[in-house]
């Protein structure tokens, strides 16, 4: 049999935000004219889909629509500090301070609304477009609760921080407190191994991953196969050749990278222990789903071929040149 | 050579212009046409970034000298929602999920619709195969396939229109749902304009001239020539700047450009700013620079060897950072263990690759607040770094951070836009760089390096004693996030697993190798390819099954860690149990037992591919076809 399959597992941790550095983030929000919102952070985009969460979070605080959430504007000058865009820390650090925010505008135009129903304010609930009092009959749409507000001369807005309780490393025993948030993961790595030609594929991985609360699964999965795979391609082909200082890799001729015919089946678990601290309990995902595959795949190609890869990548060469070492070995 | 009138049929509009003869029909569709919803991510075939629809077969526009393109009818991204509303494919990118940063996705979408075109059935190998000459870096391509396959059943009925549409949230609660990207209708329609897209009236195109060296001195640079070209504006070098140089994520080791000294092959050393890029580009080729070649040093383990050659003063052993952690006696814990295992582990530098080559804009507003646009990953930190540079105060610095075509880590070295800020202030006009991928590949950051020892003690019931690590990184030429990566890369090194003693260290070392920097997983990715791959090595010694000796050490609810953190909840065996049972594991020593397992998948894997027995393409388009 020239193809070999095999299974390996691995598991990781990981923690959320800054590491031992004290990390925080700013927002400003406002339930905007015709029950629309506004959320203004120091943050974008980079393809992890915060915009997105942002939108949800904002929308599920004050009862809103996630498509009429606005969200800006990145920019030094115009917007709070959000600090930076990587960490695994958008969801938690912004996503937290934008809840916050969102409350304390939701709580002035509620407060509005309970003096004009004469309610008390435990009684208001929004949500989907709606203010309503409960049990009585008053129910109207936030663009019109929005009205009111600013016909008393009240502009729903709120603004909030978000910091962590973390501090540095000793710098002798390296001890101290570098996150307030963790996460766990597994993934179980299935692969094939061709033993005439050294050729590794990675078929399927099962990757179960604490992300505290999912706001939205399918982004979940997203940071999940995307991280799997960049993860493989340093586990089997990428590789920045340096000879003397210079490159010979400096183009994607030559600098392998996987493509659609590389990739696994990934089937995601979410699991969900939420953080306790934040306002939602969420935590993160973008880069604790790449830290096992390495050795999920590197514990499945020893389980197929009972070969172990010590030097990255396992390309098809150095496969099989440990494969035929091995054959050696056996023979004498 | 002169110019040439082109005349075709533009997204169903005839055109007639002028072109240059030596214009690629990517550089003519984007600059002269204004036509930016496809992208340039490698301008050399190889990524699908640019691909458009030449008389209906896609091809990659990079490759094509705009003559090509004459009497021929050219579709863009721009062609597939003209009227507004999205395609059907289009609308399944949405639905499914399938972008991320979006760089690739105008391209990923042609050839998508291409696909469906020629076979309208396609199933999900063919489209992978289909989809084989567009890369994304950022979504693993799942929901790419199962966006193409969403389009493929609604355009064949079987499945409803309605399948493409947000999932309604009756209760209105909105977390936890599959809310659909709000990003994504700009993305997959081409819409999104990122910085390398944007222009300015007035607008100058910079060019940056590169060390071929990888340590020398700089004895003297001579701008002179360079800056009295017909069309060069402006030309800065280290010399143009007022403030305190210096910029990296944790130490300021990195001038804006080279100071006194080059230190790695493609660090900047001046840049030029004109009224093209081709007359910027002549102007390089103008600057005089005289180096004196200094020995370089290639090898972290060298560079912390005595009389090593030293890559920056400040730091005459080489080292960025050490950071060590301690707990117990490790030497003690070895003693007791019945076994004693010690490996070395190794890993390469890896490009980030994000299909965003570096680009940004600099510009000085009517106020004298000095802007810059780009995709950085930091903005506030960049705001500090270069009101310091530019010695201005924070109020007369302003970032704005452009849609990030993929980062990684990447885009958090504020490695270009001092330049951008410079020739801004100094021809006072807007200015533009866009990087080449070669230039960003070269010059860039890349994931550290790293050799790794480890040694762990284990008694004969699994538990580990004790574990020493010894991690020694390539952090390259500048610090960048070397220091972050190796507090992480430390902190994270002995695994969720409760050890009496541990002893790790780790260290990024100088060389005059590509810097290394921030990249996703920061550190933890070498140290857990070490521990994870030692743990299988123990088990099978010890006759355990991996999850179970995993379990044995697993941290628990209320654990301390390696740190002396005191943890709260701990959800490492709930994700162990999870991983097993979806998987349907068959428990058992790591021992080579492939050929015999009972679990190998079923529905849950791809199928496999044997090399050149892989799905044949038809020729009419199903390959991308390189333009000769
Ligand atoms: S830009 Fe044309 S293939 Fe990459
Ligand atoms: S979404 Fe494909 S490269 Fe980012």
């Amino acid at each position: 049999m020239a193809r070999k399959r095999g299974r390996g597992m691995a598991a990781c941790w990981y923690g959320i935000a800054r590491t031992a550095a004290v990390d925080r983030a700013g927002a400003w929000a406002e339930i905007d004219d015709g029950g629309s919102a506004k959320i203004i952070t120091g943050v974008t985009e980079i393809g992890e889909g915060i915009l997105t969460v942002l939108a949800q979070i904002a929308a599920h605080e004050m009862g809103v629509k996630p498509e009429h959430v606005v969200i800006g504007d990145n920019d030094t000058g115009r917007s709070p500090e959000a600090a930076h865009a990587g960490a695994s820390r958008q969801t938690y650090m912004i996503g937290n301070v934008v809840a916050l925010a969102s409350r304390e505008a939701r709580k002035r135009l509620v407060e509005v609304m309970a003096d004009v129903w004469d309610v008390e304010v435990e009684t208001i609930r929004t949500g989907n477009g709606e203010i309503w009092a409960e049990n009585t009959n008053h129910r109207i749409s936030m663009g019109e609760a929005v009205t009111f507000a600013k016909g008393r001369g009240v502009v729903p807005v709120g603004s909030a921080t978000f910091g962590t309780d973390t501090t540095g490393l000793d710098p002798v025993d390296g001890s101290g407190n570098p996150w307030q948030a963790y996460v766990f993961g597994c993934q179980v790595a299935e692969v094939e191994v061709d033993t005439v030609t050294g050729e590794v594929q990675v078929l399927g991985v099962w990757a179960a991953h604490d992300v505290g609360r999912a706001v939205n699964p399918q982004g979940v999965e997203g940071q999940i196969e995307g991280g799997i795979v960049q993860a493989l391609g340093q586990a089997l082909m990428e590789d920045y050749e340096l000879k003397d200082g210079h490159t010979s890799t400096s183009g994607f001729a030559k600098y392998i990278l996987p493509t659609s015919l590389d990739v696994p089946r990934v089937n995601s678990i979410i699991i969900e222990d939420p953080d306790p601290i934040g306002p939602l309990g969420v935590k993160g995902i973008g880069e604790p789903a790449m830290v096992p595959t390495i050795p999920a795949v590197m514990n499945a190609i020893y389980d197929a071929v009972g070969v172990r890869i010590f030097d990255l990548p396992a390309t098809p060469e150095k496969v099989l040149m440990a494969i035929r070492a091995k054959e050696r070995e056996a023979a004498e | 050579m002169v110019d040439l009138r082109l005349e075709a049929t533009v997204n169903g509009r005839k055109i007639s212009r002028t072109a240059k003869p030596h214009q690629r029909l990517l550089d003519f569709i984007r600059d002269d046409l204004n036509l930016t919803g496809n992208k340039e991510g490698c301008g050399a075939g190889e990524c699908g970034t640019c691909s458009v629809f030449v008389d209906g077969v896609l091809m990659k526009s990079c490759l094509l000298p705009v003559a090509k393109a004459q009497g021929a009818q050219i579709d863009t991204i721009e062609s597939l929602a003209k009227t507004g509303e999205l395609s059907v494919l289009q609308k399944a990118f949405h639905k499914a999920g399938a972008s991320q940063c979006g760089y690739c996705i105008p391209g990923m979408v042609m050839a998508a619709t291409a696909a469906l075109r020629i076979n309208p059935f396609a199933d999900r190998e063919e489209i992978k195969e289909r989809l084989g000459g567009n890369i994304c870096r950022c979504t693993g391509y799942q929901k790419i396939f199962d966006a193409v396959e969403l389009a493929r059943d609604v355009q064949n009925g079987r499945l409803p229109a309605t399948a493409l549409l947000e999932t309604d949230t009756e209760d209105g609660e909105v977390i936890g749902k599959n809310v659909r990207r709000i990003d994504a209708p700009s993305k997959v329609s081409g819409k999104l304009k990122y910085a390398g897209d944007m222009t300015m009236p007035g607008m100058l195109h910079v060019q940056v001239l590169r060390s071929p060296h990888a340590h020398a001195r700089i004895v003297s640079i001579d701008v002179s020539a360079a800056e009295a070209m017909d069309g060069i504006e402006g030309v800065v070098t280290s010399a143009d700047v007022p403030g305190q140089d210096g910029f990296g994520v944790f130490v300021h080791d990195q001038p804006v450009m080279a100071r006194g000294k080059v230190r790695y092959v493609g660090e900047a050393v001046a840049a030029v700013a004109a009224e093209d890029a081709m007359t910027a580009k002549r102007a390089l080729a103008a600057i005089k620079v005289v180096y004196a070649p200094l020995a370089p040093v290639f090898d972290a383990e060298e560079a912390m060897r005595p009389g090593a050659p030293v890559v920056h003063d400040y730091a005459p052993d080489n080292i960025t950072k050490h950071i060590p952690i301690r707990v117990g006696d490790v030497e003690k814990g070895f003693a007791e263990s019945d076994l004693v295992l010690e490996e070395t582990y190794s890993t390469q530098a890896i490009e980030h690759a994000y299909l965003e080559p570096e680009a940004g804009l600099s510009y000085v507003d009517p106020d004298g607040v000095v802007v810059v646009v780009s995709p950085s990953q930091n903005i506030t930190h960049h705001r500090h770094m270069l009101a310091r540079i530019i010695a201005k105060p924070i109020s007369k610095v302003r970032f704005i951070m452009s849609p990030v075509g993929g980062g990684f880590g990447g885009k958090e070295d504020m490695i270009y836009q001092g330049m951008l800020a410079l020739l801004a202030m100094k021809t006072q006009r807007p200015v533009r760089l866009v990087f080449t991928r070669e230039e960003s590949i070269i010059s860039t950051a890349k994931r550290h390096p790293s050799r790794t020892t480890l040694r762990m003690g284990l008694m004969r019931d699994g538990r580990i004693r004790a574990l020493d690590m010894r991690m020694v990184c390539d952090g390259g030429a500048y610090g960048l996030s070397t220091e972050g990566v190796m507090r992480k890369a430390a902190i994270l090194a002995a695994g969720p697993y409760v050890i009496p003693n541990v002893k790790v260290d780790t260290y990024g070392i100088y060389t005059n190798n590509t810097p290394s920097g921030a990249f996703r997983s920061f550190g933890a990715l070498q140290t857990a390819f070490a521990t994870e791959s030692h743990l299988d090595i123990a088990a099978e010694r010890l006759g355990l099954d991996p999850f179970q000796i995993r379990r044995i050490n697993a941290m628990r609810d209320g654990a301390t860690t390696h740190t002396k953190a005191k943890l709260g909840t701990v959800s490492l065996t709930r994700a162990l149990d999870a991983a097993e049972k979806a998987s349907g594991w068959e428990a058992g020593s790591p021992t080579m037992r492939g050929g015999t397992r009972g679990d190998l998948a079923h529905d849950d894997v791809r199928p496999a591919v044997s090399l050149g027995a892989r799905f044949a393409a038809d020729g009419k388009g199903g390959k991308q076809e390189a333009a000769e």
